[in-house]
């Protein structure tokens, strides 16, 4: 039989089946099976198409011509009838193999965590040998490549076997977006990349979606972008929710970067299982060839679609469109409705996307770049009683320590005030750091107005605010101090603001009432001692002499800081010699004196 | 004020006097013998000082909360003694009274107190900050401006304050507001321009007149007219921003004819230069104009003339006249004789200059002088010039580096000699054949190196001299930072660049880990192993030294080489610790007649 393309056109999408009838094989064809079978002709589809008509097997040549195409059917009955074993048996062995790999890997991934931590433990041990520490870190990078082919290798089963399931519920995307860059971002700069992230329309700011499965995708498209791009190329991220029906929104992510990119050919193979392209510089880089997969699997299964365009040594771009429900977005608060924001922030793009959120939300701001101007303008408020309601600020800024800017900002405005970090980094990284220089919260970058909203709401007034009108900002729950001071007030000024802190206090009022007062109590009952200097009795030197040679499991770990009036530099010295941790002079910053405690005990602690 | 303090108040003077210049210029060998009885002198000056304010003040300071009113009393007027109008006998303790008092005033709400210690604390914070700014540092400037603020926000309880003087405390903080913008960008100037623009709003207004008349009013504006003028460091730095030009003009005419209205007429020197560079800076007149001018006025000036206008004349104007010339081509070439003469005259000038008269803005032209240094090829080399300057100041520092810049040059030699791998990459030489061909460039570098390194420290000697008792925290950090200030002079010129690493790295530990400063990386250093031996033979004189600036006091050879060995790896490259050790025989033939030949080296210099 032979069959002219265009004009003919045919298609024989069957099975045993369902056969076609021979006698009404033209009028049997749909257009759209027409386009189909027309499309195998032009392309090489890649497994053999079989014709069923009636008992019969055929299967096909295409012979292009110059305006129509030959196809040259065979009869296969025979190799058909016998390749469907085969075929059957293969696919059993297949699911077999699945089941194998995932069960083996779980088994695997277990013994694997324990040897990552333990990975760990060692290598945070001080004082290896090089050369043992130089095998633990390639154990270290080694273990790290496994346990992803493990986990890629588990997804992907569940994948195959049906077992992954779609499990959607109302998400911020601000904090979706927000925890893909904590991720992503670091992993561009310590390739050496630049990180774009372009941000489109927001339709809408809270979606019922699956964040564990979206994250996944994003940071799996991520992640090949930095794997696959050489140091100094670049990589843009755009984000956009657009508006797709009254309850419907459309994600639109693209990932694009300037790397390797692919070949045409690899592009048809791209996402199939274990497939890698075959070019020297991918072989460099590790991958198990299952992240595409998984990746345009779990895009189906959230009901999207992926697109890929690639260009050898130019690039790729990856397209995801995926449509979720809209979830409400709360009103704004009203009561922020003329509050004053003093934003800091040298990132001029940045500091006009915040400036102009912040007036939409009716709040009035001024902007300072620097830590001069910030300065500048916290005086002018002083002089002209026009007081702000919030600082906000980026976690860097050109030419100054924030840490220092912000510890003294605190000190300058008091405690009242919500001081707020905008920030891209993971909070749970610098928390520690910004808090003890008086950071009140964070607001997560990407900014988006619901989270600013409803941050800046959660500062103002309220049960936050209660918490913030308190000086005490490190948190010292649960601790319990010895301070020996002899002065009955600053007992009770120390004790009150530490107190406030939620640390527990006992006080002496001599060096010897400490010492006899830690030497009477159970290992491990302070977890730090403040140590005034000069004392009646016995002073703290050599208090903290006698404690530290105390027969006692904690009398020589025991944080102790001297607290004094004794600022000469050998008197820090001659402190440190004495067995104490740290030297504060008085008069007292408390944030200093809370953020040593909390630094020293909590170091202990870890 | 109490006897203590009394007592403490002279011994910072007889300190700062142990610590002056010689006068003349004395025999090398009894000059070592004098300076050493000075030295026993000074260290029992500031032990007993120590010892005061360890016994009779930091008690009271340790419980402050609970001092009495009169004790209190006492402390101000302590804190008070120490400084006249701006030349504090001690500006570290200065600046720990008022923050000890501020603290009492917080807490027990006493407005009026507080406000004068905001105020004051600022002012000790203004001038350890300006001679921080002589390395480029901020360190103060933010917490010096808050607490300036916080003093002026009390504007807003104005009328519920009484005192007359703490309402002027208010505007004068205010009004120093502007101070800490002294950076020569157009940022700074226009936060300058909008402080000082907002305290004259309030020092103008009749209103505040009315209900405070007793406050010199007239005082208080036209200092903030000379404020304002000093902007024009901002246009003499190539910011042409029409409204700093402006202000600055309206503020150089109002300074000009206050001065002119006043009985005499005499308007001082740098009232006048203001007036021209603003005409200048306005576009009124030519840049050959006010060149012109500054020569007039220059040679005019007696060029032994050791009064304010005098050091204003003939260590300020060659700075100013530089600094015009660098954003001139043209000129810079065609004035090229009018300069060099300048800077002839200037190292005269220091040369004679009486000791006692080095006030902190002296000293501060002085400086300026170097950072606008223009340096012509088969010109005064700054190197040449910093040398005489850094004599000047310090000769005893001078010869400190001089033995060490001897001890440098002979440890190439024999580095050259016993492993010359140990120089490989030094001023770009790769194999032990070029490096022997270049032996003398590798002396000459080593041997400037130490004679340069420590040039930053001439920024902070009239603080350091004063300083007559135990290192407080924050004078140590101040201290350290002459590391910068060294680094920043040297980058200026050709003649000093290659040296940089040298000055700026000195104090790093070898193993990167101590010392400072962080800012210091060895990964950057061109010639490190030159760095690394530098400091090593420094630290080794250090050791030795007899002022007592050493960590131990003076240690004889064998104990400063012991104790070199146990900082080997650490603090000092071992390959130069080991290379000393060898050459004990060498050196402690050297060190026989070396320090009379350092102090020789040093009188001849300063002679000129």
């Amino acid at each position: 039989m032979a069959f002219a393309r265009g004009s003919h056109a045919l298609i024989y999408h069957n099975s045993a089946a369902s056969p076609l009838d021979p006698e009404t094989l033209f009028e049997s064809l749909t257009a759209p099976e027409a386009g189909a079978f027309s499309a195998a002709l032009d392309g090489s589809p890649e497994a053999p198409v079989f014709l069923h008509v009636g008992e019969e097997v055929y299967d096909l040549l295409p012979v292009p011509g110059d305006s129509a195409v030959c196809c040259l059917f065979q009869k296969v009955t025979g190799y058909y009838n016998r390749t469907r074993d085969t075929l059957d048996q293969a696919i059993m062995a297949s699911q077999a193999k699945t089941t194998f790999l995932s069960e083996m890997s779980h088994d695997i991934r277990t013994p694997m965590g324990a040897i990552v931590g333990l990975t760990d433990i060692a290598l945070a041990q001080e004082g290896a040998p090089t050369k043992v520490s130089e095998c633990l870190e390639k154990i270290k990078v080694a273990s790290g490549h496994m346990m992803s082919l493990l986990n890629e290798v588990l997804d992907m089963s569940r994948i195959e076997s049906g077992r992954v399931q779609i499990q959607a519920e109302p998400t911020n995307i601000a904090d979706l977006l927000h925890e893909i860059l904590i991720v992503a971002k670091p992993q561009a700069a310590s390739g050496g990349l630049q990180f774009v992230l372009d941000m489109g329309r927001i339709a809408c700011e809270n979606l019922i979606l699956d964040a564990v499965r979206l994250k996944q995708v994003c940071l799996n498209l991520l992640s090949n972008a930095v794997k696959y791009t050489p140091k100094g190329g670049r990589i843009e991220l755009s984000f956009a929710v657009l508006p797709a029906g009254d309850d419907t929104v459309t994600m639109h992510v693209q990932v694009k970067d300037s790397g390797i990119g692919m070949s045409r050919e690899f592009l048809m193979k791209l996402f199939t299982p274990f497939e890698r392209e075959e070019k020297s510089s991918v072989h460099k880089i590790q991958g198990t060839g299952l992240g595409m997969t998984i990746t345009k699997n779990l895009v189906e299964l959230m009901g999207g679609q992926i697109q890929v365009e690639s260009e050898t040594d130019k690039g790729s771009c990856f397209t995801l469109d995926i449509p979720f429900p809209a979830g409400s977005d709360p009103e704004p608060d009203g009561s922020l409705k003329g509050c004053r924001v003093l934003l800091l922030d040298s990132d001029e793009r940045q500091a006009g996307l915040t400036l102009a959120l912040l007036e939409e939300l009716g709040l009035s701001c001024d902007w300072a770049s620097s830590a001069d101007d910030a300065v500048m303008l916290v005086n002018d408020s002083g002089i002209l009683g026009t007081e702000y309601q919030f600082l906000l600020t980026a976690d860097k800024l050109q030419g100054a320590e924030m840490t220092i800017l912000l510890s003294e900002l605190r000190g300058r405005l008091g405690p009242q005030l919500p001081i707020l970090l905008l920030t891209a980094s993971d909070w749970s990284q610098i928390e520690y750091v910004f808090t003890r220089s008086g950071v009140d919260g964070f607001i997560p970058l990407p900014l988006f107005k619901s989270k600013l909203a409803q941050s800046l709401s959660a500062h103002l007034g309220g049960g936050s605010r209660q918490a913030i009108a308190e000086p005490a900002r490190c948190d010292l729950s649960g601790l319990k101090l010895l301070l020996a001071e002899d002065n009955e007030l600053n007992r009770e000024i120390a004790g009150e603001l530490i107190g406030d802190a939620g640390a527990e206090i006992d006080f002496a009022e001599d060096g010897q009432q400490a010492v006899d007062m830690f030497a009477a109590s159970g290992p491990g009952t302070y977890d730090a001692i403040l140590m005034d200097v000069q004392m009646p009795v016995m002073n703290g030197l050599e208090a903290t002499a006698r404690l530290r040679s105390l027969q006692r499991p904690d009398a020589r770990t025991v944080p102790i800081i001297a607290m004094t009036a004794n600022a000469f530099v050998e008197d820090v010295k001659k402190s440190l010699e004495a067995g104490m941790n740290a030297h504060l002079s008085k008069p007292l910053d408390i944030d200093k004196v809370l953020s040593t405690i909390d630094g020293l005990t909590r170091g202990r602690q870890t | 004020m109490r006897e203590y303090q009394e007592k403490y108040l002279k011994n910072l003077r007889r300190v700062y006097e142990l610590s002056a210049i010689p006068a003349g210029l004395p025999d090398p060998r009894e000059y070592a013998s004098e300076r050493a009885l000075r030295s026993r002198e000074l260290q029992k000056l500031k032990e007993e000082n120590t010892a005061m304010l360890r016994r009779e003040l930091f008690p009271l300071l340790d419980n402050i909360i609970t001092a009495l009113p009169g004790e209190i009393q006492n402390l101000e007027e302590f804190a008070a003694s120490m400084n006249d109008r701006g030349m504090y006998l001690d500006l570290g303790l200065c600046w720990y009274l008022h923050n000890a008092i501020i603290t009492y005033a917080r807490h027990w709400g006493e407005r009026d107190l507080l406000i004068r210690h905001l105020y004051h604390g600022a002012m000790s914070l203004f001038y350890m900050q300006e001679i921080l700014r002589r390395a480029e540092r901020t360190d103060h400037c933010r917490k010096m401006s808050l607490l300036f603020g916080e003093a002026a926000s009390y504007i807003r309880q104005y009328d519920q304050i009484e005192d007359m003087e703490t309402r002027g405390y208010i505007h004068r903080a205010m009004g120093n507001l502007a101070l800490a913008y002294a950076g020569l960008d157009e940022a700074d100037g226009r936060r300058k321009l909008s402080a000082i623009r907002r305290s004259l709003q309030i020092l103008e207004d009749p209103v505040y007149h009315e209900k405070s008349p007793g406050l010199p009013w007239k005082l208080y504006i036209t200092k903030s007219h000379q404020e304002r003028t000093t902007a024009l460091g901002v246009l003499r730095a190539g910011v042409a921003d029409p409204q700093i030009q402006h202000e600055v003009m309206v503020s150089a005419e109002y300074v000009m004819d206050e001065f002119s209205r006043r009985p005499g007429g005499q308007v001082p020197l740098r009232w006048r230069y203001a007036y021209e560079a603003a005409q200048y800076h306005c576009g009124v007149r030519t840049l050959s104009y006010l060149l012109n001018w500054l020569e007039g006025v220059y040679m005019e000036r007696d060029e032994q003339d050791y009064s304010p206008e005098g050091f204003y004349c003939n260590m300020f104007l060659p700075a100013l006249y530089a600094s015009y010339l660098d954003h001139s081509r043209e000129d810079l070439y065609s004035k090229k004789y009018v300069l060099s003469f300048m800077y002839r005259r200037l190292e005269k000038y220091v040369r004679r200059m009486p000791d006692h008269q080095l006030s902190e803005s002296t000293l501060s032209n002085l400086l300026a002088c170097l950072q606008s240094f223009v340096e012509y090829p088969d010109g005064i080399q700054e190197k040449d010039f910093i040398m005489t300057l850094v004599v000047c100041r310090s000769p005893d520092g001078y010869a400190a580096s001089y033995m060490a810049a001897q001890i440098a040059r002979r440890m190439v030699k024999r580095a050259l000699k016993d492993c010359p791998e140990a120089l490989l990459g030094a001023l770009g030489l790769n194999d032990a054949e070029s490096l022997r061909a270049q032996r003398g460039s590798l002396e000459e570098f080593v041997y400037e190196a130490c004679l340069l390194h420590n040039v930053g420290d001439m920024a902070f000697s009239n603080f350091r001299r004063r300083i007559g008792r135990s290192l407080l925290e924050e004078d140590e950090n101040l201290i350290r930072c002459h590391v910068y200030a060294g680094a920043k002079l040297l980058s200026q010129s050709p003649s000093t660049r290659p040296y940089v690493y040298a000055a700026l790295g000195h104090h790093r530990f070898f193993d990167g880990i101590g010392g400072y400063p962080a800012e210091y990386h060895r990964s950057e250093d061109p010639n490190v192993m030159l760095t690394d031996l530098v400091s090593a033979a420094i630290h080794l004189v250090r050791l030795m030294d007899d002022r007592g600036t050493g960590p131990d006091g003076s240690l004889p050879l064998d104990e400063a080489l012991a104790k070199l060995r146990s900082e080997s790896g650490t603090r000092l490259s071992p390959v130069w610790c080991g290379l000393l050790i060898k050459m004990e025989p060498e050196l402690r033939e050297y060190l026989r007649s070396g320090q009379a030949e350092a102090f020789q080296a040093a009188f001849r210099l300063l002679r000129g």
